[in-house]
């Protein structure tokens, strides 16, 4: 299967859901990352797939998307640009080295235990100045024993579904951490 | 009334304040909250791949098999992700928002009024967006706070994006979408969802974050809450 054809499956769709944009931009119109100050339309991204380019990593998309669905909510067709945005993600396994602890977590625990993810996002945290609002931070924080230590049963929880990297994300995840 | 609750990771970490304001309020609205048994997570909206996170909130759907009908779910991401893996329909998913309509508030017994006071109800994306998932009474926080005398602020930036989901990716995006809506807001910040609480909190100064229970916990005679 086409790389592309892989990433629109992944977002849910089908190659032809795309055919219907109507090509109005109103998706680039209420984008939050044009709040950000940058130019970006998301119907490029949709573009992009349906014509088969390779989109990378740095797509301005890729990195800023904040998820919000308001060009989905403003969409005449509803299309889920977020989604395809995170399908993106996870086949260039473009995930922040907090995004990474978290998965680590669940790996472990099954939960999120945010002491565990604070320890393991150290390095990046020191690196990318957040340590100056751990002051505000301190009513979330507390260190406390995890819930319970247990592996999820996977076969039973996730489907079948591996990354283009040939690693599923949850079982694939301690190795890349 | 007995529910189902799934309170996620957050609720049980950096948001407990959350946790313990929806469990306070529903026992003063008479119902009962019986946690599912050994959750685990919803994978909130960090996985990239739809089907490992819908699989994680489908596990999650079957610990609470036999146990309940309904199932609150406070955090916005768990009750967006649970509502997607509920598409059976075995359960029916609900934000505490949802029941909290004319006749809740009623019964709350409110020892205190908010006249005089200014609030901004700010909602943030997952709550309202997108419209498969997103809560049913979408000025539930408006309707409350006016109907216990209070003033409404920011109507227009309510459903922005405060950036929480850059958080930890690029600081600064999230600095820059929270404080927009910090600028175009007055009064007191009443949130429902813990990463907006976080983000809107971080890069605010002086303003006042609170949760929309703390809200009501002051409204019922707490003096800590707010
Ligand atoms: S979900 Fe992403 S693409 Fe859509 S409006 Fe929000 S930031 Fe833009
Ligand atoms: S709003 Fe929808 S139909 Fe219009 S350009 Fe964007 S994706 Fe296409």
């Amino acid at each position: 299967m086409q790389k592309t054809d892989y990433i629109i499956e992944l977002a849910g769709y089908k190659k032809e859901d795309f055919s219907v944009c109507l090509g109005c931009k109103i998706c680039a119109s209420v984008c939050t990352v044009n709040d950000l100050e940058m130019n970006i339309n998301p119907q490029d991204l949709l573009v992009s797939l349906f014509l088969e380019q390779e989109v990378d990593r740095d797509h301005l998309l890729v990195r800023y998307c904040t998820n919000c669905y308001r060009c989905t909510s403003a969409c005449p067709w509803r299309i889920k640009i977020p989604d395809v945005v995170r399908a993106l993600r996870e086949s260039l396994s473009v995930a922040s080295p907090f995004e990474k602890a978290f998965k680590g977590s669940i790996n472990i625990w099954g939960r999120v235990y945010e002491p565990y993810v604070f320890l393991m996002a150290i390095p990046f945290l020191l690196k990318e100045g957040y340590v100056k609002h751990m002051a505000k931070w301190t009513e979330y924080m507390s260190i406390h024993l995890p819930h319970k230590v247990k592996r999820l049963n996977r076969s039973n929880s996730l489907n079948n579904s591996h990354g283009l990297n040939g690693s599923n994300d949850l079982n694939g995840n301690k190795g890349r951490m | 009334m007995n529910y189902g609750y799934y309170p996620g990771c957050s609720l049980t970490g950096s948001a407990r304040k959350l946790d313990k304001g929806v469990r306070a309020i529903f026992r003063k609205l008479g119902h009962s909250l019986n946690e599912i048994p050994d959750w685990n997570c919803c994978g909130a909206l960090e996985y990239g791949d739809r089907n490992e996170l819908i699989g994680l909130s489908r596990e999650n759907l079957k610990k609470a098999e036999g146990m309940c009908r309904e199932i609150v779910a406070p955090c916005p991401a768990c009750y967006k992700n649970l509502k997607e893996a509920n598409s059976d329909a075995n359960f029916e998913i609900l934000n505490p928002l949802e029941l909290l309509d004319k006749e809740a508030l009623v019964s709350l017994n409110a020892m205190r009024d908010l006249k005089g006071k200014v609030f901004t109800p700010y909602y943030g994306c997952v709550l309202l967006r997108p419209e498969e998932t997103a809560i049913r009474n979408k000025t539930v926080m408006e309707d409350l706070i006016t109907f216990f005398g209070g003033e409404i602020e920011g109507e227009k930036i309510k459903d922005r994006c405060c950036g929480g989901n850059q958080f930890f990716a690029n600081k600064w995006a999230t600095e820059k979408l929270s404080t927009l809506i910090l600028e175009k807001s007055r009064g007191v910040m009443v949130v429902f969802c813990p990463l907006c609480h976080m983000a809107l909190k971080t890069f605010s100064t002086k303003r006042k974050i609170i949760y929309l229970t703390d809200l009501l916990l002051y409204l019922t005679g707490d003096n800590n809450a707010l």
